[in-house]
């Protein structure tokens, strides 16, 4: 992938590990991101894949793969609690912080990003590069983990104290493996904000970015400002467990039947402060990137502009900011007052606003498009209702007399899965199937591609649909076991039926694999830089873009979106090219050294 | 009938006879251990409040399951006294038995209540009630253990590495049910049983510090110091009494 | 006739203040269905009348959407209705409104892995202090074996015993994690946080038998943390009350 025009540019030759492995150019970059992080949404889902077994079948011995784990994690077959509880917290941690955020940021953000504004790399290229390789080292230890005495975290993805205070050794590992995480997140973020800043392409002004841009630049600003509070919350948890602090831990606590040896003082609810301080926006780190490649294929795929350009972007900035104070209402069961619940309550419906006019925008770009169903299309369009029931759901639970049934049941599992798996991750495969060409100069198989849509979203909703069933019914979340309650034991069926359908979700993704396999070397070959026929900076570089992307340093003269403008020689201006439709070249600028080259 | 804490005392002293395989030629310490009632009245047992889960309450049909923290024959015998050599052993050396001691978890009680094994001799954890148990020790010398038996994980092993009087063993589903465990580096310890009574056999000759342990704190420990030469059998007789509250 | 208890959407509702929170559910169902519904209509129309064979040559020009402000402005009203006109209140309710503790069954709830601990006063209504340093197998609330005001209180683990149509004030608290107070037959759910005791009431208007949950994960037994609820008649509580108190206990007890 990704292989460089040989020495166009006058470059001299990198060896390979400094040309693929510790490369610092940002295609590079964003390619390795976005392969571990499909490699770790695999092996997340993997994980969920034998916890519905769990579910599904409670204390039955799991078919063959059962068999080739320890006695200690699965005697004869049969999934321990213990070891549920450590796949649950793993799959939560893996599919949020390895998985969709790295692959939404750091690898589309990392490839489109710079290409989009016209820049050659990013701005700090060396400060990507440490980012990437510190979510590399994250990623092992968490991996690791599952190695250590007694297993991997078990208190859940959210790892509230006490109970994650006093959890086996797993748990320090979680913690060290998230300070590499947020620490790598932190470096993007603060490389990402500078580069739209400082590195766009002259005529390049902010109204003429690409929404993908702007989700990415107001992504940055979440990731910026939100992680240090976790950041810190994880280093004093870790203090808890490993140096005798209390941050965390109240007073008078026993544990099994013993008096815990803690200095007390702390307080649990902290930490979910802290947590959630970060963890609310992330909802719309993992989210915004999605609207983001949704915008530029809907306006690709419509040819037509995106409806209401600038109603989208105040949408998402102000999404952004209201993100930050809608955290509690993950905690109206703490014992919230009535003025805190106040406050939370109306943030989080005013929220819900933005999210509404992001998807009408969306839905009024159709009108009066001249649609063409693409692969990548098709899973744009899939994002749009999709995350409109999951936004949707959120509604009984943002209201706390509504959230006195539902807090804490399957019904909001099904909610937030309904917004980042059949909604972001939805979006992030059409990223995939949409830059695949720009990045490999092949296109991805169309029958596969449609194939694997189709399967997808049935499996999908399959999966999440029933849980809104469940949740109603009251079953809370992380059992192991729902059938000892009797109204879980009611709603079995249904949770069999979400069993059966993730792992036929799981038999669809074989065709996304063999597709982008396949088509890495024997795809299509691309006739043009713009087999799209799109009208963004990333598709005048040549393919796959060399190093230093842009043969000549482009000058843009539009917006983003002018497909179909009347009176144009073809349906989409390119934003580059000059007002009588023809690209302007300008001939006497060399093209710029990309920083790690001095 | 048989009170359980003799067939740990029996369980306890063939271990005693099999490990140090010279019983023949060693002393034997046995004796009784009272408990003075307080007030004069023997002192009654709580009910246990297995109505927490049906499971175990279907396994006490008859008469409610009661408290084992103290249990007392009428003549005072103390039962699940632990009582073991302290001192004298030191730098000796016993085999460890690789054959099993048993712990089951039968009517969402332990059976014994107190035992006795060797640091390093394998336990079998027995779950015979069918609804979900964890055995939970919290030893301090030796690595926790916690771990989740569902009603259909009939049995697993475990192991305590140092030796530690006592560990808490505990079931965290069935917070009543608690027992003990003495981890030992010789095979020289006993569990009272029927009547209080406790039998230490094929102790070498020398001199040592007994120790009785009852978990109750209001009744604690008690030491005595004693010698013995090969083949003499002694009596030693422990009167547990109340100790006033703080 | 049994009346069905649960099923595959709501469970029955045996609470005063759950009428409320069923009626919002419900009514939100219905408005997100119809949103939902009505969006897709339009959403279908676009993807059939636009596809590109109908439809060649795309329009420049945006069309004008004033029926999606609308539609917008109508989401926003009636946010605001249900958060202003029902949530709000009854949250106040459920926070403020208590009952007087004489009219009420006062009970403590203090969870602990993996076991309800449920703490009535006994006969002399006066809880008896505890303190950690008292837990024992024997005694798993830590009561003061010292405080006169304990003697007669007793532990149900796992059964909370309540009055039909008498309210019920619950102290929640912890002994070790964070579990959560969950009934989902009457509407409610309460984190237990240790080191905070948290006040709750509710009412409940059926006799009978459900289901307690716990729903913040705890641990390895977090899903087998199941306790019982039972509703009953004045008479048949008080029954039950004076067996647990001890009264009805043949052996002396003497606390170690």
């Amino acid at each position: 992938m990704a292989e460089h025009a040989h020495g166009d540019h006058g470059h001299h030759e990198l060896p390979f590990w400094q040309k693929y492995v510790f490369s610092t150019d940002h295609k590079v970059i964003g390619i390795q991101y976005a392969v571990t992080a499909l490699f770790f949404l695999l092996f997340g889902f993997c994980l969920m894949m034998m916890m519905r077994w769990q579910l599904a079948y409670p204390g039955q011995p799991m078919p063959w793969i059962g068999t080739l784990f320890s006695a200690v994690n699965m005697p004869e077959g049969i999934m321990v609690p213990e070891f549920y509880n450590q796949l649950g917290a793993m799959h939560g941690t893996i599919m949020v912080f390895l998985g969709v955020v790295p692959l939404a940021v750091g690898g589309f953000g990392n490839y489109v990003l710079p290409l989009q504004i016209g820049a050659p790399d990013m701005a700090f290229p060396k400060l990507n590069m440490a980012s990437y390789w510190v979510f590399y080292v994250g990623g092992v230890i968490m991996l690791a983990s599952f190695f250590v005495p007694e297993g991997a975290a078990q208190s859940g993805w959210t790892s509230y104290p006490p109970l994650a205070v006093i959890a086996p050794t797993g748990q320090t590992w979680w913690l060290w493996g998230m300070v590499a995480l947020i620490t790598s997140s932190l470096l993007g973020s603060v490389n990402f904000i500078v580069t739209t800043v400082q590195m766009r392409a002259e005529g390049l002004s902010f109204f003429r970015l690409p929404f993908f841009v702007w989700a990415q630049f107001v992504t940055a600003f979440l990731l910026l400002l939100a992680f240090p509070p976790l950041e810190a919350a994880g280093v004093m948890q870790l203090m808890d467990r490993i140096a005798g602090t209390s941050f965390f831990m109240p007073s008078g606590l026993v544990v099994t039947g013993q008096a815990l040896d803690v200095s007390g003082g702390g307080s649990p609810l902290l930490w979910q402060h802290l947590f959630w301080f970060l963890a609310h926006p992330e909802v719309y780190v993992l989210i915004l990137p999605a609207m983001g490649i949704v915008g530029e294929i809907v306006a690709n795929n419509t040819r037509r502009p995106l409806w209401g350009y600038r109603t989208l972007v105040y949408s998402i900035v102000f999404l952004g900011f209201m993100s930050f104070i809608v955290w509690a209402h993950h905690m109206f069961m703490t014992g919230m007052g009535t003025t805190i619940s106040t406050f939370f309550q109306a943030t989080t419906m005013i929220i819900s606003i933005p999210s509404v006019i992001i998807l009408t925008a969306f839905a009024l770009s159709l009108h009066g498009g001249s649609i063409r169903f693409t692969v990548p299309m098709l899973f744009c369009l899939a994002f749009i209702p999709m995350f409109a029931i999951g936004g949707l759901t959120g509604l009984p639970l943002g209201l706390t007399a509504s959230d006195l049934h539902l807090h804490d049941t399957y019904y909001v599992i099904g909610h937030f899965h309904y917004v980042v798996a059949p909604g972001t991750i939805f979006a992030l495969f059409a990223g995939i199937y949409y830059w695949f060409p720009k990045a490999t100069g092949r296109m991805m198989n169309d029958a596969l591609g449609k194939l694997h849509f189709w399967t997808s979203l049935i499996f999908m909703n399959g999966v999440f649909m029933p849980m809104m069933f469940v949740g109603m019914a009251g079953v809370s979340r992380r059992l192991y076991d729902q059938t000892q309650y009797a109204y879980g034991a009611q709603v079995q069926g249904l949770t069999a039926m979400s069993s059966w359908s993730a792992w036929l979700l799981g038999l669809a993704q074989i065709f996304f694999i063999v597709n982008f396999f396949w088509s890495m070397r024997k795809g299509k070959k691309v006739e043009s830089d713009n087999p799209w026929q799109a009208t963004t900076l990333e598709w005048a570089t040549p393919t796959p873009p060399p190093h230093g992307n842009f043969k000549d340093t482009p000058r843009v003269c539009r917006g983003p979106y002018e497909y179909s403008v009347p009176g144009a020689s073809s349906d989409f201006i390119p934003q580059h090219a000059s007002d009588n439709g023809q690209v302007d070249q300008p001939e006497s600028e060399p093209a710029p050294t990309p920083a790690d080259d001095d | 009938m048989i009170r359980r804490g003799s067939i740990a005392a029996i369980i306890a002293l063939s271990f005693a006879c099999f490990a140090s395989g010279e019983a023949f030629a060693g002393a034997t310490v046995s004796g009784t251990i009272k408990l003075e009632f307080p007030g004069g009245k023997k002192p009654g047992r709580k009910k246990i409040q297995m109505a927490a889960d049906p499971v175990c309450a279907g396994k006490h049909p008859d008469a409610p399951a009661r408290s084992e923290v103290v249990v007392v024959d009428d003549d005072g015998g103390l039962h699940n006294v632990f009582v073991y050599v302290k001192k004298g052993l030191e730098g000796e050396k016993f085999d460890v038995p690789t054959e099993p001691a048993v712990l089951d978890q039968q009517g969402c009680i332990y059976k014994p209540h107190v035992m006795g094994v060797r640091a390093g001799q394998p336990i079998t954890v027995l779950n015979s009630d069918g609804t979900l148990h964890n055995i939970h020790p919290k030893p301090e010398n030796s690595d926790e253990i916690n771990k989740a038996m569902p009603k259909f994980m009939k049995k697993i092993t475990i192991s305590f590495a140092n030796p530690e009087v006592m560990v808490p063993v505990k079931c965290d589903v069935h917070p009543w049910m608690q027992s003990y465990i003495g981890v030992m580096e010789h095979p020289f310890f006993s569990v009272s049983g029927e009547g209080g009574k406790f039998e230490i056999a094929g102790l070498p000759a020398g001199a040592y510090t007994i120790e009785a342990w009852h978990e109750s704190k209001r009744l604690g420990t008690m030491t005595e110091e004693i010698s013995v030469a090969d083949g003499e059998s002694k009596t030693l007789d422990f009167l547990f009494k109340i100790k006033p509250k703080k | 006739m049994q009346e069905k208890v649960y099923g595959y959407w709501l469970p029955i509702d045996i609470s005063t203040h759950g009428a409320t929170v069923d009626w919002l559910i419900n009514w939100l169902h219905v408005f997100m269905v119809a949103l939902f519904l009505g969006w897709g209509v339009f959403f279908i129309y676009c993807l059939v009348r636009y596809r590109r064979r109908a439809n060649p040559d795309a329009t420049y020009d945006p069309i004008k959407g004033k029926i999606a402000k609308y539609v917008e402005y109508g989401v926003i009203v009636v946010e605001a209705v249900l958060l202003i006109g029902l949530s709000m209140p009854l949250w106040a309710d459920f926070k403020h409104a208590f009952p007087d503790e004489s009219d009420a069954l006062v009970v403590r709830v203090v969870p602990e892995q993996f076991a309800w601990n449920i703490h009535y006063s006994g006969t002399d209504g006066k809880f008896g202090r505890t303190a950690p340093e008292f837990v024992s197998a024997d005694n798993l609330l830590g009561l003061d074996p010292d405080d006169p005001d304990g003697n007669d209180d007793f532990n149900a683990i796992n059964n909370l015993h309540i009055v039909k149509d008498k309210p019920v004030i619950a102290h929640v608290s912890s002994k070790d994690v964070i579990h959560s107070f969950k009934i989902p037959v009457l509407r409610l759910t309460q984190d237990a946080i240790p080191g905070q005791d948290i006040r709750i009431w509710f009412e409940a208007t059926k006799n009978g038998a459900f289901d307690i949950a716990c729903a913040q994960l705890c641990g390895l037994g977090h899903y087998r943390m199941r306790g019982q609820l039972t509703v009953e008649s004045e008479a048949a509580f008080q029954a039950w009350f004076d067996e647990q108190s001890g009264a009805a206990d043949e052996e002396d007890e003497f606390s170690f």
